[in-house]
């Protein structure tokens, strides 16, 4: 359990990344969904003692992971958004390396455990390669090998599918998915589905607020019946952004599908669909756009 | 599209640290060749100014030199930088042509490579204007000079250099093999320019020199110190063709990068790749996870073993990075052509024992160390961060002293690899040289030394990394501390106890070791090492651990870090380093005295402004010597009871006595005639005495002093060199004298001037009569008589002149009695040692060597020597004065051999170490033995005044004897190799004149003249006159003048005795010799040779022949050659060796001024003709006195 309170950042330029910021993780596959910029990266550097707040703390099993921050890193496994490697060094060896510092020093242990993530991972058989030859998915999926080292309670993917094809990041979030049975794992993306496929729970985050924060179902079942769908010729799109609060536009086949979110059918020719993540989640975004100009 | 490409690369190596860190290192080297006196290129003869345009263009041609090495990072790196960021695919998929491609990226690094020469350029012309430079050395500032050394020079050969080094890059794409290629590029050019000297074809070898250094050379060599200073080389000539050649070369090459550039991922591959394999599917396994149990560990075990994986995994990066590699194999290089080449005297190496080695590396290796600690410091603390890795390490539960010590591991791992290097190629030179007593501990102790010292410097860097964390920053940190220390240096703040790091030096000798510097040195590096830890400690602190910024978030992090450990290490260190500071302060500042160089300098300056008045104050002489000196090796101290008998010799009274002495020596007591004291000068070490009762003429008084020295502690500079474990050497210099004492004279111009005193004092007139009441040993005394006991250590030997009368024990310690049975100059030595002896009889006299034992190699020949000399001598001029002569060895503190009355203290580095066993190596062990066994007569016996000239009579003529005993054992046919060497040191010799140059009789005790010049002069004299004459002449000059109390004797009265021994005709060339400085240009320009019927050769001659009066700053005019002058021409050797060459003709003939033809007759296949083959005179260029025979 992941308890963050009143959590706030503001950086020496002025721009604020957080604004206390308060969430409830419990163990299990959490989904930290916002658009870039959102302070979602802040948020998670923050967890994974990389960065102090100005303000807030956080409890990660009743342990104060902001004062204690060598006994939070032993819990913790963080797969940064982006991340390097040593160019000229092999999986096998640059992992039995990382093992080594985050304290495996058995050597035996920890030659069993980097073959057990490297199997996992499926990176065994290429594991004398130089991980300079590595494609974008086998780095992605090494950097999970590396954050499982040592069983860690709470996991921190920070983008973790950015730039995998649809089936590198399918597969990569079962992977992930297995392992968050019994820990924390963290998953922040802006990529609606990847929490739609796998998260029990999740928070939509933008411009360092927490909008919403539960489980992606309850927040689809309260918008029920309040999301229309139309096709609409693309050039009208403008216009029906005026007139209405437009969730999202999707093109299919040359023609354009809004999705509009209203109370009443907001015209003739809309019709009402099952709502999913998405337009929860952009349901959210325009709501705080909304209040934000009427202030 | 080459724009912008070129734009990127240049501002790719602009942004670079290591360019701005070659540019500035290159600069400062170029500064400090620019306004020092010790290295010294192009200068040539005479009064070349030091900015003279052709010193200008050979130093910036050296530089493009020695910069070709480091130049390959710039240049091979531009070829190189798409691989290894891996963007080449980014650039080969655009529609860019490769001329584009290739010529934007080399051109950007060739132009970075310029920029490092414009730096050079700019040290050396900032240099030139610094203040305390001579003006008089220095010409008019010559921008022209620059311009053409950068049009004719430096452009060409950097563009050469550069497209062998893109060439080379782009074909192997790896920076490894282009620099092994450079290496081998420079061994073969090496080769190729020394085989062409070698064979004699100048013209060959200006072609095939790259470089175009030997074209210069050519095309340069018979000016005069006048065309130096004003002129260069037209382009024209072999020069012309030079630069032609290997432009067109360097573009040929540029061509064949273009031709064989691929704009593929592989390139030129000259093997097959292994195939990778296909990516491995990502097949996940669908079951839960089960990864094994491990355990987090934190223990002291752990984190050791964390430690040793980082420190073993950053110092495997260190050792194989490219800067540290190419860094190396410069070192090595250069350490190479020190090892081959130094330490030579007369062409003769010493035997490479292992402290010159050290010696080598110091001079020649060492100081890359300083680029290397300081790059890889910067490079470690910043490994992570350019990786990105850190971003997933940073979350590691890693303490954040774990990196940083593991960087620190692979710091000192880089220094010692790179010592070690240096150390084991000095191991190898010395196999291969035949020398088999390793000695692995003392290099460890090199090692160990100046890694300790490098590694407080990489602590300080590394500090200095991560607080500026940003790595420019960091590094312009690092240039301003080496900066602001050479600065201070120069200001002479020069104390090590603000000078981070540093430590007094310790000065190693075979027989003593370190010595007692080595506690000394140890004190400091353990004061700076407290600092070095609390700075590390502070580093841990501000370790860069995520994504802080700023000063304020960076400061509360450390004080969140700031908690037991790193509080009690700082606070530990920094009590360890006030303590230690305060224990070296009293070490250096109070048991001993601190006095940085420009209060030194101030001092003598002091000591002139006051007490030259008295120069010429009448004092009493010394005419009787009894000292008790016991000396205590291992306490560094003496205690002295001496006894003078002083007389006045004057015909007036002397009332005040003034006594000067060393003010390193405690006077505990003195005791003389009833006086006052009128001024006790302690700073000085003057004291006025104002007798009671003045002394009158003709009276004598006793005079007794009890003295000590004590060297405690240690000081800040290892000058306490004289008293010491094994190996103690004083004179009698640090006994009391009187009056005031010209030899501690501020002599450098400048420094007169900041301190405000006149000209440089010049010695006496030939003519000053007052003057030649003193003898050259000065003004105290004449000749005295001499006794001494002296104890020392029981395990030493202690010697001093004279005859040993008693040796015995008491108090465990051992006593010497020495007394001389004849009055000697009072001017003698102590010495004690655990030596070895060797003893040898020659007519009676006693002849013994004292050494160390594990300097036994040249024993045999020293006594053999003077053996050999002592029977010449005595029979060419007089009987020696002495029953006994003895050689002692010194450490190896100074580098000189002296002559005491029967006694020659020698410098362990001169001759006892020499490696004599190539017969065709000039045997100087033989020749300075003779050499000092001849001042027993040449100044021992016959002392000359104190005027000008007067070292002729003890130096030059102590040349002459050496050579002539040399002679006769060697032969003839060696004397050419000595005497060119002589000749070529007289030449640089006048290049590096401050005052004024004077003919040899007038000499004012210029080493230049009296020792070299000396040694030519004497030859050609007796080349003309004949042995016997010039023997016959010396030993009637001898008989007349041994002993001689005041006036003592002058060149002139030598000159006279000479003139009428030698007749009138004579006259002309004795003026020539010794009264003028008279230069000769002779040289062989075509040699030829026609077979005759009757088996016999017609050798045709074509002579150049010119004979210069100069004067003293070197302007020349033109003289009558009236004498005859030596042609000879001789057959090839059957072994090849010169000294073994049969003469076939060899007679003087009177030879016309400038371009001659001569046509000779010889018996035999003429291999070599010449004018003055064997370099009997003084001449410009020794080496082209002889010249090849072609047989037609």
């Amino acid at each position: 359990m992941l308890q963050i309170r009143d959590l706030s950042k503001t950086y020496s330029n002025g721009v604020q990344a957080l604004k206390s910021v308060s969430l409830d993780i419990p163990n299990g596959m959490f989904g930290l969904l916002g658009p870039n910029g959102a302070g979602k990266s802040t948020l998670m550097r923050t967890i994974a003692t990389l960065q102090d707040p100005d303000t807030g703390t956080i409890r990660l099993n009743g342990l104060d992971v902001l004062s204690d921050k060598p006994a939070a890193r032993r819990q913790l496994g963080y797969l940064p958004q982006e991340f390097g490697i040593y160019p000229k060094v092999s999986a096998q060896a640059l992992l039995d390396h990382f093992a080594v510092l985050k304290g495996v020093t058995d050597r035996a242990e920890r030659g069993s455990l980097v073959e057990a993530l490297l199997r996992q991972v499926n990176l065994w058989d290429v594991r004398k390669r130089k991980l300079g030859t590595f494609s974008g998915g086998m780095r992605q999926r090494f950097g999970i090998a590396q954050a499982l080292i040592g069983a860690p309670k709470l996991i921190i993917a920070d983008e973790p599918t950015a730039g995998l094809d649809p089936e590198e990041r399918n597969r990569f979030l079962n992977l992930l998915a297995e392992i968050g049975e019994n820990v924390v794992v963290i998953l922040s993306t802006h990529i609606v589905e990847d929490v739609t496929d796998l998260c029990p729970r999740m928070a939509i985050i933008a411009l360092g607020q927490v909008l919403l924060s539960g489980e992606p179902a309850e927040a689809m079942a309260s918008l029920e019946g309040r999301v229309w769908r139309r096709t609409v010729a693309t050039a009208a799109i403008e216009d029906y952004k005026k007139r209405f609060t437009v969730l999202s536009t999707r093109l299919n086949g040359g023609k354009t599908i809004v999705h509009v979110l209203g109370d009443a059918k907001p015209e003739e020719g809309f019709e009402t669909v099952a709502p999913d993540l998405e337009d929860v989640y952009f349901g959210q975004l325009r709501a705080q756009a909304a209040s934000a100009r009427a202030a | 599209m080459f724009k912008e490409i070129f734009g990127f690369e240049l501002r790719q190596q602009l942004k670079s640290p290591l360019f701005w860190m070659i540019a500035f290192a290159f600069a400062a080297l170029a500064f400090s060749a620019a306004v020092s006196d010790h290295v010294q290129i192009g200068g040539g003869i005479g009064n070349t100014h030091r900015n003279a345009p052709f010193v200008i263009t050979q130093w910036l041609i050296a530089f493009t030199l020695i910069g070709m090495f480091l130049i390959t990072v710039f240049v091979a790196g531009a070829a190189l930088r798409d691989f290894e960021a891996g963007t080449a695919e980014l650039f080969f998929a655009t529609p860019l042509s490769r001329k584009a491609y290739l010529g934007g990226r080399f051109a950007a690094g060739y132009l970075v490579s310029v920029g490092v020469l414009i730096a050079v350029a700019l040290g050396l012309l900032i240099g030139s204007f610094m203040p305390w430079l001579d003006p008089a050395r220095l010409g008019p500032t010559s921008l022209g000079a620059y311009a053409y050394a950068f049009a004719v020079f430096v452009l060409p050969n950097l563009f050469f250099v550069s497209a062998l080094l893109f060439l080379l890059a782009t074909l192997t794409r790896s920076m490894l093999s282009t620099y092994i290629g450079v290496i081998a590029f420079f061994v073969l050019w090496q080769i190729a320019v020394i085989t062409a000297e070698n064979l004699q074809h100048l013209e060959l070898g200006a072609l095939i020199d790259p470089f175009g250094l030997s074209a210069l050379q050519l095309a340069t060599r018979y000016w005069s110190v006048e065309e130096r200073n004003t002129g260069l080389p037209d382009i024209a000539g072999m020069l012309l063709i030079n630069r032609a050649i290997w432009l067109a070369a360097g573009a040929a090459m540029i061509a064949a990068t273009l031709a064989f550039f691929r704009p593929d991922r592989e390139g030129l591959r000259f093997w097959r790749r292994r195939a990778l394999k296909a990516e491995a599917a990502f097949a996940p396994s669908g079951i839960a996870i089960k990864l094994p149990n491990v355990e987090l560990r934190t223990g002291g075990r752990a984190r050791f073993t964390q430690f040793l994986k980082l420190a073993w995994f950053d110092t495997r990066g260190v050792l194989g990075g490219v800067a540290f590699l190419v860094m190396l194999a410069f070192g090595l290089m250069n350490l190479g052509a020190e090892l081959a080449y130094g330490n030579e005297l007369f062409g003769t190496k010493p035997y490479p024992v292992t402290h010159l080695m050290m010696e080598a590396m110091e001079g020649s290796y060492k100081f890359l160390l300083f680029i290397v600690v300081g790059f890889y410091a910067g490079e470690l603390v910043w490994r992570e961060r350019a990786a990105r890795v850190s971003e997933m390490m940073d979350a590691f539960s890693l303490p954040d002293w774990i990196p940083l010590a593991a960087k620190l591991v692979a710091l000192t791992a880089v220094i010692i690899a790179f010592l070690a290097a240096g150390a084991i190629e000095s191991m190898i030179n010395q196999l291969l040289r035949g020398y088999i007593h390793l000695e692995p501990g003392l290099y460890l102790s090199y090692i160990a030394l100046n890694a300790l010292s490098f590694l407080l410097l990489g602590m300080l860097f590394l500090f200095l990394q991560v607080i500026a964390n940003n790595k420019f920053l960091g590094y312009l940190l690092t240039v301003l501390f080496l900066v602001s220390r050479i600065a201070l240096k120069q200001l002479n703040f020069d104390h090590h106890l603000y000078d981070y790091g540093s430590a007094p030096a310790t000065p190693y000798s075979d027989m003593n070791g370190y010595g007692h510097f080595l506690a000394g040195h140890l004190w400091f590096q353990a004061y700076w090492a407290c600092l070095a830890l609390a700075l590390m400690a502070l580093a841990a602190l501000y370790w860069p651990r995520g994504t802080a910024q700023g000063w304020k978030e960076r400061g509360r992090i450390a004080a969140q870090r700031f908690r037991m450990p790193s509080r009690a290490l700082i606070a530990a260190s920094l009590i360890g380093f006030a303590g230690l500071g305060a224990w070296i302060f009293y070490n250096t500042n109070v048991l001993n005295q601190y006095v940085p160089e420009d209060r030194a300098k101030e001092l003598k300056a002091d000591y002139e402004k006051h007490y030259r008045q008295y120069k010429d104050l009448p004092q009493p002489r010394i005419t009787d010597v009894k000292i008790d000196l016991d000396i205590h090796p291992q306490a560094h101290r003496l205690d002295v009871r001496g006894h003078y008998t002083l007389v006045n010799k004057t015909g007036a009274p002397i009332s005040d006595l003034h006594m000067t002495m060393p003010v390193e020596m405690k006077l505990i007591s003195l005791q003389f005639a009833p006086h006052d004291v009128l001024s006790d000068d302690r700073v000085a070490g003057y004291t006025i005495y104002r007798l009671k009762q003045p002394m009158q003429p003709g009276a004598s008084m006793d005079f007794d002093f009890v003295l000590q020295y004590w060297s405690r502690g240690f000081r800040n500079t290892p000058d306490d060199t004289h008293v010491v474990d094994n190996g103690t050497f004083v004179d009698s210099r640090m006994f009391p004298h009187f009056g005031y004492q010209e030899d501690g004279q501020l002599i450098d111009r400048n420094d007169r001037r900041r301190y405000g005193l006149g000209p440089v004092p010049r010695m006496a007139k030939i003519d000053d009569q007052a003057a030649r009441q003193n003898s050259l040993i000065c003004c105290d005394a004449d000749w005295v008589t001499f006794e001494t006991t002296v104890s020392t250590d029981p395990d030493q030997i202690a010697l001093a002149p004279g005859y040993l009368e008693r040796e015995w024990s008491e108090n465990g310690r051992r006593y010497f009695h020495y007394k001389m049975d004849k009055p000697i100059l009072d001017f003698f030595s102590y010495q004690s040692a655990r030596y070895t002896v060797k003893r040898d009889l020659w007519n009676g006299v006693a002849l013994e060597v004292y050494y160390d034992a594990r300097h036994d190699f040249n024993v045999d020949r020293m006594i053999e020597s003077m053996k050999k000399s002592l029977q010449h001598y005595s029979l060419a001029y007089s009987p020696f004065q002495f029953r006994q002569m003895r050689v002692l060895e010194f450490p190896d503190y100074e580098r000189f051999a002296q002559s005491f009355a029967n006694t020659v203290p020698m410098s362990e580095s001169i001759g006892f170490i020499a490696d004599l066993k190539d017969p065709d190596d000039i045997d100087y062990v033989y020749y300075v033995v003779a050499h000092e066994v001849a001042h027993q007569w040449w100044a021992h016996q016959v002392i000359g005044a104190r005027v000008q000239g007067v070292t002729m009579l003890d130096e030059s003529f102590a040349q002459y004897s050496a050579l002539m005993v040399q002679e006769q054992e060697y032969g003839p046919q060696q004397m050419r190799k000595f005497l060119q060497y002589e000749l070529d040191r007289y030449l640089r010799g006048r290049g590096g004149e401050l005052v004024e140059e004077m003919p040899l009789a007038l000499n004012e005790n210029q080493d230049y003249i009296h020792y070299r010049k000396g040694s030519v002069v004497m030859y050609s004299l007796k080349d003309y006159l004949g042995e016997d004459l010039v023997d016959k002449t010396l030993a009637r000059y001898d008989r007349d003048k041994a002993f001689q109390q005041p006036p003592y004797t002058t060149t002139k009265e030598f000159l006279d005795y000479l003139r009428e021994d030698a007749g009138p005709q004579w006259s002309p060339l004795i003026d020539d010799l010794f009264s003028k400085i008279t230069i000769f240009d002779n040289r062989v320009t075509e040699a030829t040779a026609k077979k005759r019927a009757d088996g016999k050769y017609d050798v045709t001659i074509k002579l150049h022949a010119a004979k210069t009066y100069t004067d003293g700053a070197g302007k020349g005019t033109p003289a009558k050659i009236l004498e005859p002058i030596e042609i000879g021409v001789f057959a090839r050797a059957a072994d090849g060796k010169e000294r073994n060459e049969p003469v076939l003709l060899l007679e003087k003939r009177a030879i016309a001024d400038g371009d001659s033809t001569i046509t000779v007759t010889v018996n035999g296949e003429p291999y070599e003709a010449g004018i003055d083959p064997y370099n009997k005179l003084v001449d410009r260029v020794s080496a082209d006195n002889r010249m090849r025979v072609t047989v037609q």
